[in-house]
């Protein structure tokens, strides 16, 4: 039956398969966004610039040149992006040095190039080439990956990325992200659990140290009244107890709970948040989320939630039926990226986790942010159409 | 081998990403069930903390109780008008806010511009303004200038008893009066306006607002009777213009229980306006102290605030006290050569050629100080002492108004035969006008020692829940047959004596005159009293004039006691068709 007419039955399903579902869920969390967005920034916007759908028209433009770009993407065979692997690597780190002379600072921080009127964040480009150069390595390596020094290799790879980002942009959040894709990408594509499970380990354990460390730090300063534990230092601690930095760097964490807690279960109403009015400054950046549970209530948290989890789970699926390693790693690279921020922006919003700026993947306000999310979106749609039917 | 290598792989990654998936599961049931904590078990007091820092908290000012005299009339009430404030974060034309609000005001333009440009969430600019002017300013629509209605105090009678009645502040506390004293019954309870804001502090008003509605104040019922007030206030104004006096008080009270039904001190002010200075005063170049003491000097209660040298009325308590005592006798007999010899001092009669023989109701009735002097010795420092104790001479009268004077009197071991000669026909010692007025009342009442007092009784405004106030009295003083001898000879001075300017036709008065000078002595300075009282045999109305400095004649009969006949005159029958026996 097979050998029928192979070629050509292949040829049939290869150009038909769309993934609709994925399509789906993209297009309403893109949409849910901007009427967050919209929500969220419409109050401060009208106050400080006059204008209350300035965020909105920002982030609707994006969002078109993003689907632009996704569509492009998604109707390139995604074998043609593998010859750009080590050049993109190399694209990343420039972008990231030019910072140095060429940053744009805002909110306090040198995260931003201007290219023309477009403004970039090299670290959402690096994300996507850290995607695309791990997937092309691992499928050179083939066996080797088994080997310790297969699994260093690949574990070395994102780490001047990692530290460039953590350094020179001052984005934490960003190089752990980087690391984290690497991290999954590396777990996938190695039959064993042990050297993960340690890994895991180690770095669970690292951090309850750093954590404890810095708790004993500031009790024992707190006698002297000169509690420098420096920048991150604090955040741990206002983690812990945020009400006692609340006028400080417990400050938003605070405001995010207020918001969260007086949502209830049912919420208070689409629009009728009241934090969002000056109390939670800038809450169409990475604090939305609570914003959403606040005027949504814990269904809206929920079903926010729960459309990122179809997300991962289509993911899944896709990656489980690419046709060859290079798509299924494309993916797995895109599901670790979104899953880890999705993770890491409701653990920050809901004091989980200690603060740190992430954003939350379609709904967060930011140009750059969403039109590297659709190109991905573009690299896994891609993926989806090499898929024959029979293998699903 | 070749073969299987990719397939094995894509075994194990199949169910490695099968494995990422359910990780991120697992950790999105963790972030769920964060989510059910705070949103549900902590919701509560998110939603309390929240609300803390959403709201903001205006307070409404109570209605203040009004103030009603004796026949429900009122004395104080009312009026709406207006406070305006500006929220600085919603002016947009602060030009303009600054240019109406100092135009409409009435106020410097520098002084609202410090106002309009501070930053901070709500500056009062002016309370009390009009509510036309109130209006009108609301007229122009001005965003971040904010009008809010509330009541300011409002005296339909202008000054009538101003000094008594007092009047109150920006705040609609009392300042003076009985303003002051019943402040904890008149001022009501403010009431809260709940606000939700933004982060700077402007309303959102789609959130409505929450109340705490205020309770208003208790209406005071008091013993004043305008009636009477309102004609002895022009009887007082009317002797003040023709004796050309400094000051004119006159008192009118029931000397039953100590209801005062009149307290009039002229020049009164106008209380709508308290703050104005008089116009013969250079208001130009006064130092704020200079003012504020001059104000204190217009407001200021003579009845009660000042004291003065009694003279001759306090022969009363010199009289009350030798009878008491046994001293003295009305039918007792005496010589008047015009002085009396105390140690070296000779002490000179008014009645040059001196009164002759008389008998001690005779000597009352001419007022002769001799006899009083010889009473006075009689009795002697220590008894007279004791009784000017008794008679609760040394203690205030317990008015319920601020700042009662107290009585300034020589100690004990320091009356020798000279300072009790001079005590004798009321003089080298301070009291007040109340205090005399309460003295007199309680030795003619049958020797009841009452509490003058205005307040009645308290009552919402309605009319519900009324409380009466109770005052204390003193029984005994004198003994009812002293009592008696004392109206008796009072009596006798309006109709045949001294006093007989004051007697009115028809009716059976009592009382005594006086004639004090002013202290330094030798100023030319004098004070000329009355104090009278009807019907003599069963008093029911006690009242007194005092007149300060008065040009051409001086003596308290001969035109003090003229100011109580014509109130007299016209208030006895008004209280007898009153039915006036609240005793």
């Amino acid at each position: 039956m097979a050998q029928r007419s192979p070629s050509r039955r292949r040829q049939l399903n290869h150009e038909s398969f769309m993934d609709y579902s994925l399509l789906f869920i993209v297009l309403f969390l893109l949409g849910f966004g901007l009427i967050m967005v919209y929500s969220t920034s419409s109050y401060e916007a009208n106050l400080e610039l006059g204008d209350s759908t300035y965020y909105l028209r920002k982030q609707v433009f994006a969002t078109i040149l993003g689907l632009i770009a996704m569509i492009a993407v998604a109707n390139v065979p995604y074998h043609f992006w593998e010859r750009f692997a080590v050049i993109g690597y190399i694209v990343s780190v420039v972008l990231i040095l030019l910072i140095i002379p060429f940053g744009h600072e805002s909110h306090g921080a040198k995260r931003w190039l201007y290219i023309g009127p477009i403004s970039l964040q090299p670290a959402e480009v690096a994300k996507l080439c850290m995607i695309l150069f791990l997937a092309s390595m691992i499928c050179t390596m083939g066996k080797q990956i088994r080997g310790r020094k297969g699994f260093l290799t690949v574990l070395a790879v994102p780490m001047p990325i990692a530290f460039m980002l953590w350094q020179i942009t001052n984005n934490l959040s960003s190089a752990i992200i980087v690391v984290g894709i690497a991290a999954l990408m590396l777990f996938v594509s190695c039959p064993d659990y042990k050297r993960f499970i340690i890994l895991g380990l180690t770095g669970l354990a690292l951090a309850a140290l750093a954590v404890f460390a810095i708790v004993q730090m500031a009790s024992a300063q707190a006698g002297t009244g000169e509690g420098d534990v420096g920048f991150r230092g604090e955040r741990i601690l206002a983690w812990l107890d945020p009400e006692a930095y609340s006028s400080g760097k417990g400050f938003q964490t605070i405001q995010a709970l207020y918001a969260i807690g007086s949502g209830g279960v049912l919420g208070k109403g689409l629009g009728a948040s009241m934090q969002k009015l000056g109390f939670l400054p800038e809450a169409q950046n990475d604090m939305i989320f609570s914003i959403i549970c606040e005027e949504l209530g814990l269904f809206g948290g929920f079903a926010v939630i729960i459309m990122f989890i179809m997300l991962i789970w289509r993911f899944m699926v896709i990656a489980n039926n690419a046709p060859d390693l290079f798509g299924a790693l494309l993916v797995v690279g895109v599901l670790g990226h979104i899953a880890i921020q999705v993770i890491l922006n409701i653990a920050v919003v809901t004091n989980t986790i200690p603060n740190t700026g992430i954003s939350l993947p379609f709904i967060s306000y930011g140009g750059s942010s969403v039109m590297f999310l659709l190109i991905e979106i573009g690299l896994v749609l891609s993926v989806a159409r090499g898929i024959r039917l029979k293998d699903l | 081998m070749v073969e299987e290598a990719p397939h094995q792989q894509k075994t194990y990654h199949r169910s490695k990403t099968v494995t990422v998936m359910f990780l991120c599961l697992l950790v999105f049931a963790v972030l769920m069930g964060r989510l059910v904590y705070l949103m549900v078990f902590r919701s509560e007091y998110y939603t309390m903390k929240a609300k803390e820092l959403h709201e903001r908290e205006r307070s409404i000012k109570a209605a203040r109780g009004r103030i009603i005299d004796a026949n429900g009339k009122i004395l104080a009430d009312n009026k709406t008008v207006c406070t305006i404030s500006v929220i600085h974060s919603q002016i947009t034309d602060k030009e303009k806010v600054i240019a109406v609000l100092s135009r409409e005001l009435g106020l410097s333009e520098e002084y609202v511009r410090k106002r309009v440009e501070k930053i901070s969430s709500i500056e009062k600019i002016r309370s009390n303004v009009d509510k036309s002017i109130g209006d009108a300013v609301r007229a122009y629509d001005l965003a971040g200038v904010k009008v809010d209605e509330d009541f300011k105090r409002y005296y339909p009678y202008d000054s009538l008893g101003s000094k008594v009645l007092g009047f109150t502040g920006g705040d609609n506390q009392g300042i003076i009066g009985l303003e002051v004293v019943y402040e904890e019954y008149l001022q009501g309870k403010a009431g809260t306006i709940l606000t939700v804001t933004d982060a700077m502090g402007v309303e959102v008003a789609e959130a409505g607002e929450e109340r705490v509605e205020p309770v208003e104040g208790k209406d005071l019922y008091i013993s004043m009777d305008m009636n009477i007030q309102s004609y002895a206030t022009q009887l007082a104004l009317q002797t003040m213009e023709t004796k050309e006096a400094d000051s004119v008080s006159i008192l009118v009270m029931n000397p039953q229980n100590g209801e005062i039904l009149a307290m009039v001190n002229v020049p009164e002010f106008d209380l709508n306006d308290p703050y104005a200075l008089p116009d013969t005063v250079n208001a130009e170049g006064l130092s704020e102290e200079k003012k504020q003491e001059l104000l204190n000097g217009i407001w200021r209660n003579g009845c009660i605030n000042d004291t003065y040298e009694p003279g001759s009325t306090f022969k009363i308590v010199t009289a009350a006290a030798g009878l008491e005592s046994g001293a003295v006798k009305t039918t007792d007999t005496f010589n008047c050569p015009g002085y009396i010899m105390v140690e070296d001092r000779r002490i000179r009669c008014h009645k040059v050629g001196g009164h002759g023989a008389e008998d001690f109701v005779k000597a009352t009735m001419n007022s002769c100080n001799p006899v009083f002097i010889t009473v006075g010795l009689r009795i002697g420092a220590e008894r007279y002492y004791s009784y000017f104790e008794k008679f609760g001479l040394l203690d205030k009268t317990g008015i319920d108004l601020p700042g009662e004077a107290g009585t300034i009197m020589h100690k004990l071991e320091d009356i020798g035969p000279v300072e009790l000669a001079t005590i004798s026909f009321g003089q080298s010692f301070q009291i007040t006008p109340i205090q005399l007025a309460v003295t007199a009342a309680s030795i003619i009442n049958g020797g009841r020692r009452v509490t003058p007092h205005f307040g009645v009784r308290t009552a919402d405004s309605d009319g519900s829940n009324s409380r009466t106030f109770d005052y204390p009295v003193k029984d005994n003083i004198v003994s009812e047959e002293t009592s008696a001898s004392m109206r008796y000879i009072l009596e006798q001075v309006v109709a045949e004596g001294s006093g007989k300017n004051g007697a009115v036709e028809g009716y059976r008065v009592g009382g005594k005159t006086a004639t004090s000078q002013t202290l330094p002595r030798g100023s030319g300075r004098y004070i000329a009293s009355f104090l009278g009282f009807a019907p003599a045999d069963d008093p029911k109305v006690l009242a007194v004039a005092i007149i300060n400095d008065p040009q051409g004649t001086y003596y308290g009969g001969q035109i003090a006691a003229p100011v109580i006949r014509q109130l007299f005159e016209n208030i006895l029958p008004y209280l007898e068709k009153m039915d006036y026996n609240r005793t």
